[in-house]
């Protein structure tokens, strides 16, 4: 009986991966057939195209996100720890926590218009930086709880043997929090990944990432194209948890 | 901290930006020749409605490439209707910043407010050497929603509304306000309008049926008319509302959508504000071949779209060249291919330079739409533009939260 | 100096935006900005405070974080307390982490492809004969309940849950509880109701908050599955602000001061009643 409801529950896991990619491959699908009537390639042949703009969508996404994750990261990782020994934490946590559950499109709704006044807007610049106010609390959540007793006297125990303040970043801190930094990493690189609706009302458009694209094949019923996007999107992700999984201890999860 | 640093100076470089982009040309007086020299190498972007695959495929397949090589233009395409566009735009004029948007597709509505808030370049129409072949004289071109353009908007199609059903599961066509109601109460949850543009079209049939026809609201808006029938619009939609696809409690969002639930059957009917529609919908082999096309005969809105240029666009020349290519003959001539797009010219054929006229007539024929010539005569003018905006305001107030 | 600094780098990038956001939003609202706006004026918090759709949409937001709550916290606490073992090894353990990888907009793409009246199921059930016509499918999406809303969320915010409990069952040592549980004679529905489960809550009690508060915020999945009355508040912000009549924009932002505060305010109150939960490692 366990068995069989493990079993039930891997399938309705591994189920939608499945049927979106067998509706990226289709063609055809009136009612009632319970597949699409004819499943090829073609939607995904396209792709191969170096110019093509799916392959564009999918890079230009990649970019921004590699670049939101690695400069909230860095930044995170450095502010974070001051914070942290600052007699203020709690408080100034208590800052972070509002921007962590605050509606995205929202937050982007009111600085819609600081966004348009500093020439931001429409720009991959401007979207960003949008995403870097979001995804940077975040990064100081999760990074808040690694700085305990254990590591601060790790430091001061380096500081004692002699080393100066750059060589016990370089060559204690950055080693023992790499764990705690490449699952900030992962956690800002989603965030990123998956933002819609702040990127597309500061990207006004224009910024075409990959949920933009999927919305807008949605938006024209376009459900083939829609499942190839959808696939496009998830594979980047479930190839970050498995690393993550495997790599990284399993007790440091989101949250 | 490097990296701190790096971030602010990307942010500030890309901040800088688009200040250097000062507009040199005195464009109202410019020739056409400076014109075309300015648009070089520019780059425009376009704001329109992006609902349906086959006008984005003839936007970023065939006008693009084609304004790349001819002016180096490269077109950027974002998606945005009605209020988005006008929200935009009054933010941008706020923080008096040079816009997103460099052109627009408008509808009469969006036209109104925009020159509203100021918000539109022109006139400009006159310049564009392809306007001597626009048919303007036509009042369903040359007036959007009773308003004449005066040269602010480009005209750059002509449709009608059809309603568009399934030849094989229905042959008894609704003609009348009440036959529709007895349609929708034989077949419920069969029957809906979507939440946008071309609902509010459909709507604005009813309402101009309910004055009188078609010259009863003719003109300026008129309050006590708009009070009266829209009274009564909302008495019959509230009737026809338990019979409508989920009761009537919500509408599709999109015409898109609505197509969907009729492809799949959930509806017996869709509609759309291009008489063609049938055509390209079958071609693409998301309607049956048994769909077809109607006008009902309590008639239904025959309008325009337009081409706009934002009064704070960075690259008003180059917009221009871009409007210029949408409404040359040739533009104009593969956009109406049903196969293509199927969207009416706004151009006379008459007045058109060689052999263009034959080519126009020599299109493949729709094949499951009605003949234009047919359903001209149940074409009904446009209203003037506060009707559309008071209608989408009440609709959401009497029927989707009452 | 550099203590400074960072706290001054985490102002400027956590704090000021919002603060920026919620003062444009609180001077468009009152008509002090904006093309449009006449000077100052509260009529346009006059409407949104009396008008019912605001009110319907605060409410449904929060009928819908708290059902996918609940229905969340079940399936997780029940497949961690009956699988935990799994969970923790073998291939199972891979499988929960998969769902991570959905973002929001591919979910709600996909459970409305499952879930509508001609979607996958509807085939499914219409191929075995259960159903004669597509309209006897029931009706999940864009429907008053919000089924597929919840369908979506749940499949996302489930796995959050079960992986978050099956951390803390090792954590908080909950296998040596049970077994000290057992020894002094409690029935195994005891050691689960009221040794595990009350741990496992009171220790993600915090969380539990956050994601409510998230919820009701969610935008991609409302806007493809919800109907247009009442719509969730991002959904209902976004239309009011780019939809609707330009003369509601005011009451788009008026909604979106107090959405904001509303947030400060309930994070403000956990604060002060327990301030640990803003400086413990525990919470994981």
């Amino acid at each position: 009986m366990k068995k069989v409801l493990q079993i039930l529950f891997a399938l309705s896991i591994v189920f939608p991966i499945g049927f979106l990619v067998v509706l990226s491959l289709g063609r055809n699908w009136p009612y009632p057939v319970v597949l699409p009537k004819s499943l090829s390639l073609e939607n995904w042949s396209f792709l191969q195209q170096s110019d093509s703009e799916l392959w564009q969508t999918f890079l230009l996404s990649l970019l921004i996100s590699i670049i939101v994750a690695t400069a909230t990261t860095a930044l995170a990782f450095v502010t974070s720890k001051q914070l942290a020994q600052s007699k203020y934490r709690n408080k100034l946590m208590l800052l972070a926590y509002i921007p962590y559950v605050l509606s995205p499109v929202i937050l982007a709704a009111t600085l819609q218009y600081y966004f348009i006044y500093a020439s931001l807007s429409g720009s991959v610049a401007g979207v960003l930086l949008a995403q870097v106010f979001i995804a940077y609390p975040f990064a100081v959540i999760i990074l808040n709880n690694f700085w305990n007793h254990k590591i601060k006297s790790m430091e001061e125990l380096s500081r004692t043997l002699g080393s100066s303040s750059w060589q016990t970043f370089k060559k204690v801190l950055i080693p023992v929090s790499k764990n705690a930094l490449l699952l900030c990493f992962f956690q800002t690189f989603l965030i990123s990944w998956f933002e819609f609706g702040l990127t597309n009302l500061i990207g006004v458009g224009s910024v075409q990432t990959l949920t933009v694209k999927v919305f807008s094949y949605v938006n024209e019923a376009n459900i083939f194209y829609a499942a190839l996007a959808s696939c496009l999107l998830i594979v980047p992700p479930m190839i970050l948890i498995w690393l993550n999984k495997k790599y990284i201890f399993a007790t440091e999860t989101v949250i | 901290m490097k990296k701190i640093i790096i971030l602010i100076t990307i942010l500030a470089l890309a901040a800088c930006k688009s200040d250097s982009k000062n507009e040199q040309l005195d464009l109202k007086n410019a020739s056409w020749q400076q014109i075309e020299t300015e648009a070089l190498g520019k780059t425009v972007n376009m704001m329109m409605w992006a609902g349906d695959p086959k006008i984005n495929d003839y936007m970023k397949n065939y006008v693009a490439p084609a304004v790349k090589e001819k002016y180096d233009i490269d077109l950027e395409i974002s998606s945005g209707q009605g209020n988005t566009i006008v929200q935009l735009l009054m933010t941008e004029m706020q923080a008096g910043k040079d816009g997103n948007v460099d052109m627009m597709w408008i509808n009469g509505e969006t036209f109104y407010q925009l020159r509203q808030i100021n918000g539109l370049h022109g006139p400009f129409v006159d310049q564009l050497p392809n306007s001597q072949f626009v048919d303007l004289d036509n009042p369903f071109i040359g007036k959007d929603f009773q308003e004449p353009i005066e040269g602010m908007e480009a005209p750059w199609g002509n449709v009608q509304m059809t309603l568009i059903y399934d030849s094989e599961k229905t042959d008894q066509l609704p003609q009348s306000r009440e036959e529709l109601l007895a349609f929708a109460k034989a077949n419920p949850n069969k029957f809906t309008f979507d939440n946008q543009f071309t609902g509010l079209t459909f709507m604005k049939a009813l309402l101009i049926d309910i004055a009188g026809g078609e010259q009863a609201l003719a003109g300026d808006f008129n309050e006590k008319k708009y009070g009266k029938y829209s009274k009564a619009l909302w008495a019959y939609l509230r009737e026809l509302k338990p019979y409508l696809w989920k009761k009537g409690e919500t509408f599709p969002e999109d015409v898109a959508q609505m197509h969907q639930l009729f492809a799949s059957g959930e509806l017996l009917m869709t509609m759309s504000n291009n008489d063609a529609e049938v055509d390209n919908k079958i071609n693409e082999g998301l309607f049956p071949e048994s769909a077809r096309a109607y006008v009902p005969e309590f008639g239904t809105i025959q309008n325009s779209h337009y081409l706009g240029i934002a009064k704070n666009a960075v690259d008003k020349a180059a917009a221009m060249a871009v409007i210029n290519f949408m409404i040359s003959p040739e533009a104009q001539l593969k956009k109406q291919n049903p196969e293509v797009w199927g969207d009416g010219t706004v151009l006379d054929l008459d007045k058109l330079p060689g052999d263009f006229k034959t080519k126009f007539q020599n299109i493949p024929a729709r094949k499951y739409a009605p003949k234009r010539s047919e359903i001209q005569k149940n074409a009904l003018q446009e209203l003037a533009p506060e009707y559309m905006i008071r209608l989408a305001e009440d609709f959401r107030k009497e029927i989707i939260n009452g | 100096m550099i203590k400074k600094l960072s706290i001054a780098i985490f102002i400027l990038i956590a704090a000021v935006p919002v603060l920026l956001g919620l003062g444009y939003a609180l001077m468009y609202s009152l008509g002090l900005t904006g093309i449009l706006s006449e000077g100052f004026t509260t009529t346009h918090w006059e409407e949104t405070l009396i008008t019912t759709t605001f009110w319907k949409s605060l409410g449904f937001s929060l009928y819908i974080a708290l059902v996918v709550m609940l229905i969340s916290l079940f399936f997780s606490l029940w497949i961690v307390i009956s699988w935990i073992k799994q969970l923790n090894k073998g291939s199972l353990s891979y499988i929960t982490y998969l769902p991570l990888a959905f973002p929001a907009i591919v979910m709600a793409f996909f459970s409305f492809q499952l879930l509508s009246k001609s979607g996958f199921m509807s085939r499914v059930v219409y191929k075995m004969g259960w159903i004669d016509s597509l309209e006897q499918f029931p009706d999940w999406t864009n429907d008053e309940f919000g089924i597929s809303i919840i369908f979506s969320l749940c499949l996302l915010i489930t796995p959050f849950f079960i992986i978050l409990y099956s951390n803390l069952y090792q954590n908080e040592r909950i296998a040596e509880l049970k077994a000290l549980a057992i020894t002094l004679g409690a029935k195994p529905s005891q050691v689960i109701f009221k040794v595990i489960v009350p741990i496992l809550l009171k220790k993600s009690a915090f969380t539990i908050m956050l994601f409510v508060i998230f919820i009701m915020g969610t935008y991609e999945i409302p806007l493809l599955l919800g109907r247009q009355n009442p719509s969730m508040l991002s959904v209902f912000i976004v239309q009011k602000l780019q939809k609707f009549n330009l003369a509601d924009i005011p009451q788009a932002y008026a909604i979106a001061v107090i959405y904001i505060l509303l947030i400060a305010s309930i994070i403000a109150l956990v604060y002060k009643t327990r301030p640990t939960f803003f400086n413990s490692s525990s919470s994981s």
